[in-house]
């Protein structure tokens, strides 16, 4: 059946290396081994949050830290200030214990009372001495100092208006 | 339609002609390919350790104190947790739930001659000691050493002898001597012993040292004692080649003074006394001080007082600062060619013993030593060394005989280091190492502990090129450590699995575990963006008076680990 007509195929011409479906393969070798050695730059992390500054409050100074608007919700129990703001939907504005925000929430939370008489009025005055709790009431306030202790963080401390530690008035 | 057809007919026939010059050539370039990407697959290893995990080496405090950076801790003990304050030793008739006791030196040799501990309780070998004295190695056994603690002890307790100043090389003298001042209840002052005599005395007088143990030969009696009339016993220990001369001799001036004796022969005397036991004693009472120097800017040095709960933390977070399967084992031999008086080598020592790996010690060791003289004489497989001594090695012997085909090497092993793989050594990187590393015979190596003072100069800082060339050449890994006075053990440390370049000098790692850093003299209102830069402040239970700040700058990078400025 073969006829002897049938054209020979030229070898030499065909079996050239620089035809363009072997610079295609070679440019797909050379970019793979090229990915495969590059240098590669360490892996990076998104910046944390910057920390929170600790900072000694007044009573007038911590009240504003209340919840309105863009505002950290912060309270205050025995002298440390306590940033509430993960618990915004109690302490917060609209909250059961929105009355405690930016305020000292010593004796409310010791007489297991969210209302107003337990704050101390004279934000000028000196704080709370905490008499007249008797000793269950002392026990109810350290469970709840523990508790903050453990869910939230203490951003600062709480002195009465006049204390040697207390910023001055220009900051 | 029409349009699209054609277009697709073009595709067609362009992807017709180009195929239709498929040939051998073709062929072969695709199975180099196939075989290429087979291969990079099969290659290819895990990390060794998780890549965020090194991005981010070390937690932050959400709450930083105005003035100061947040304090960093070790990823181990994040904030609200309690830092690493004990080595957890487990007396054997405790409930098994409890943690375990905080410890002292007087658990470590127990642990050491105790052995190790199997799994099922029972105790296995003994760790060795070995002192290697240029290219030969002696052993020795814990039990002897035990017998010459209980004849020095017992010496210095009848002697009411309540502070002893130890002026010796490493040796196991010395740490007889450490751990007879744990067990006898003297307090133990290592002075670096190659002071001038004016300083000598000058240290003896400052800590009202009532006793001194120092080399046969290389202190001038009649100059210490005239300076120190609270002196009043003096133990001599003689080299192996000078023991038949008589150390017993005073100068005439301070003989009526000054008792002398000669190790060697108090050990032979009293021997039969001592016994091999370990002394008995009440986990409640508490060691005595341990104080080293810390060389200083003037001549005198700083003395460093760490308490037992000090050096306690230390040496266990020095420990536990390890990944799991790297920590010291009883298989290790843990080279120290940096000096014991000083606390990184000491607490890194410690741990060694505490874990019943075996222990070698360099007379010659110091903190400029020559790296390739030091380590002959044994195969370790941890060597614990000081920057100075690495940066020295690197600079006079690493760097000018590392050639072309070191280089090649070295090139491709950087791509795996890169990708977080430690190389391993085969034929290929051992002739390529032939070079850099002739002098060494290191074939067991597998951690390099280095430690870097915090006031040494910044030419010895290592950089993270010169740290490459030490895990390519000698094959290990490196922890790098940062050390102050008043911390014991170290203040930061790299993660052993830290393989990642940066240029110029190398990072310090993240805290260890046993006290957070915090950055103090931060300026508030200098305007700086972020508080990450300050002196070094350290606190926590491993540190001396629980805080203490060194005069240097230093900055915590974006991945938490700390740098110098």
């Amino acid at each position: 059946m073969v006829s002897a007509e049938d054209p020979v195929p030229a070898p030499a011409e065909a079996m050239s290396i620089a035809s363009p479906i072997n610079l295609i393969l070679l440019s797909l070798f050379v970019l793979l081994v090229y990915m495969h050695l590059r240098p590669s730059s360490p892996v990076t992390l998104p910046e944390a949050p910057p920390p929170v500054v600790f900072r000694t409050f007044t009573p007038t100074t911590l009240l504003p830290n209340n919840g309105q608007g863009d505002k950290p919700v912060y309270l205050a129990v025995r002298g440390r200030v306590f940033d509430v703001t993960p618990g915004k939907g109690f302490y917060g504005p609209g909250g059961p214990y929105e009355n405690f925000a930016g305020r000292d929430a010593t004796r409310g939370l010791a007489c297991q009372s969210f209302d107003e008489e337990m704050l101390t009025k004279d934000l000028k005055g000196p704080l709370d001495d905490l008499k007249g709790l008797d000793e269950e009431q002392l026990e109810n306030l350290q469970n709840w100092e523990e508790r903050f202790l453990e869910k939230y963080l203490v951003v600062g401390k709480l002195v009465a208006e006049g204390d040697p530690e207390a910023p001055k008035a220009s900051e | 339609m029409a349009s699209e057809a054609s277009t697709l007919s073009k595709v067609d026939a362009l992807l017709t002609d180009v195929l239709a010059d498929w040939n051998i050539y073709s062929t072969l370039i695709l199975g180099g390919i196939v075989a290429f990407v087979i291969l990079s697959f099969v290659l290819s290893k895990e990390p060794d350790i998780h890549p965020f995990l090194l991005a981010r080496q070390a937690t932050a405090s959400p709450v930083r104190q105005p003035g100061e950076s947040a304090a960093y801790r070790s990823l181990e003990t994040p904030y609200g947790f309690p830092l690493r304050s004990g080595l957890g030793v487990k007396d054997p008739d405790a409930p098994k739930w409890t943690s375990g006791r905080r410890g002292d030196l007087r658990d470590i040799w127990k642990a050491a001659v105790r052995g190790s501990v199997k799994d099922d309780g029972s105790f296995g070998k003994q760790g060795k000691i070995y002192t290697v004295l240029g290219r030969q190695a002696v052993e020795h056994s814990l039990d002897q050493i035990t017998q010459e603690m209980n004849v020095i002890g017992k010496h210095f307790e009848s002697a009411q002898v309540k502070t002893v100043a130890i002026c010796l090389t490493d040796s196991v003298e010395l740490l007889a001597s450490i751990f007879a001042g744990a067990f006898y209840g003297f307090r133990t002052i290592i002075i670096p012993h190659n002071l001038p005599e004016e300083a000598l005395a000058a240290h003896l007088q400052k800590a009202q040292v009532e006793a001194l143990i120092a080399e046969a030969g290389a202190v001038d009696l009649s100059t210490v004692a005239k300076a120190n009339e609270q002196l009043s016993h003096v133990l001599w220990v003689a080299k192996i080649g000078s023991r038949h001369m008589d150390w017993n001799g005073v100068p005439e001036d301070v003989k009526d003074s000054l008792t002398v004796t000669v190790w060697h022969e108090l050990v032979e005397e009293k021997k039969d006394l001592a016994g091999f036991e370990v002394p008995s004693w009440d986990p409640a009472s508490p060691t005595p001080v341990l104080t080293t120097v810390w060389p200083s800017s003037s001549q005198s040095g700083e003395f460093i007082d760490y308490q037992p709960e000090n050096l306690a933390a230390g040496i266990s977070a020095v420990g536990a600062s390890l990944p799991r399967n790297h920590r010291f084992n009883s298989d290790d031999l843990v080279l120290s060619i940096d000096s014991l008086s000083r606390s990184y080598p000491l607490c890194q020592v410690m741990a060694a013993l505490f874990t019943n790996a075996s222990v070698a010690l360099n007379s010659v060791a110091g903190e400029d030593v020559d790296f390739a003289l030091a380590t002959a004489g044994v195969s370790p497989t941890v060597i614990v060394a000081s920057s100075r001594t690495m940066s020295d090695y690197h600079e006079k012997f690493m760097r000018p005989h590392t050639g072309i085909i070191s280089s090649i090497a070295r090139w491709f092993q950087v791509r795996n280091l890169d990708s977080g793989v430690m190389p391993s050594q085969n034929v290929f990187s051992q002739l390529a190492n032939i070079g850099p590393t002739a002098e060494l015979s290191l074939d067991k190596l597998r951690l390099l502990c280095i430690s870097h003072r915090f006031d040494a100069p910044s030419d010895v800082r290592l950089s993270s090129e010169q740290l490459t060339d030490f895990r390519i050449f000698t094959g290990a890994r490196i922890a790098y450590a940062l050390t102050g006075p008043g911390i014991a053990g170290a203040i930061t440390q790299t993660s052993i699995f830290d393989y990642r370049r940066f240029d110029g000098p190398s990072h310090f790692g993240a805290p260890l575990s046993s006290a957070e850093v915090i950055l103090t003299d931060f300026p508030e209102d200098a305007g700086l963006e972020k508080a990450v830069e300050g002196k070094i402040t350290a606190a926590g239970p491993s540190v001396v008076d629980g805080r203490t700040t060194l005069p240097a700058q230093a900055r915590f990078r974006s991945d938490n680990a700390l740098e110098l400025c």
